[in-house]
């Protein structure tokens, strides 16, 4: 498996974790309270903290199991690969942050508008990376 | 995505004629990656012009005699 589709799947699984992660504490929380919790700078810290580790030593392991791989200067073939997935995947944020807009109109809740736009722009970067995976899989 | 594009060639072959070149060796020489050699050779994936001609260049041959429209 060449190294930075190896990287796409450390940081989709990352990115999956660290959405969890944060999530789950914001349901839990809307759950105990009865109402949706205003978003605080210590639940993004700690998704923030998650993801770095994750990413950091994911990326150190698979750089050490190929590290010529992992050194070699990103080619034609994979700089469509990135181009192609991003383009396919701003469709999915673009989707997103719509829905978060229409949203709004309908709660008029700041708070929802905050959570729905991290979540779109999370499942964005997800769905990018793995379109980066499908791509190398089945080439461009 | 996953369309075979209609170009063929013969940089496999013309590896093999090479002193056995390895795909990590015409990759290093013509600035991609294994995978990408791979991908080639396969049919996988049709190179830039740019990296066609290295290609060629490095065998020492034409352009045409390495790639060919495949239908």
């Amino acid at each position: 498996m060449p190294f930075r589709e190896r990287s796409a799947w450390i940081m989709s699984a990352a990115l999956f974790l660290g959405g969890l992660f944060y999530f789950r504490a914001v349901l839990s929380a809307w759950s105990e309270s009865g109402e949706l919790v205003s978003p605080g700078i210590s639940p993004i810290l700690a998704y923030t903290g998650v993801l770095v580790v994750l990413a950091v030593v994911g990326h150190i392991v698979a750089a050490a199991l190929a590290p010529k791989d992992a050194d070699a200067p990103v080619d034609e073939r994979e700089r469509q690969i990135f181009n192609r997935a991003g383009h396919y995947s701003s469709y999915v944020i673009a989707a997103g942050i719509v829905m978060s807009l229409g949203l709004y109109v309908l709660s008029s809740s700041g708070d929802l508008l905050f959570y729905t736009v991290f979540a779109s722009l999370l499942v964005g970067q997800i769905v990018e990376y793995l379109f980066q995976i499908l791509f190398y899989r089945a080439s461009v | 995505m996953a369309r075979k594009p209609p170009i063929t060639n013969c940089v496999r072959e013309l590896r093999e004629q090479h002193g056995a070149m390895t795909q990590a060796e015409l990759g290093d020489a013509i600035g991609v990656t294994r995978q990408t050699v791979i991908a080639i050779e396969q049919n996988r994936y049709s190179p830039s012009l740019e990296s066609a001609f290295r290609i060629a260049r490095l065998f020492g041959v034409g352009l045409e005699d390495v790639f060919s429209w495949g239908e």
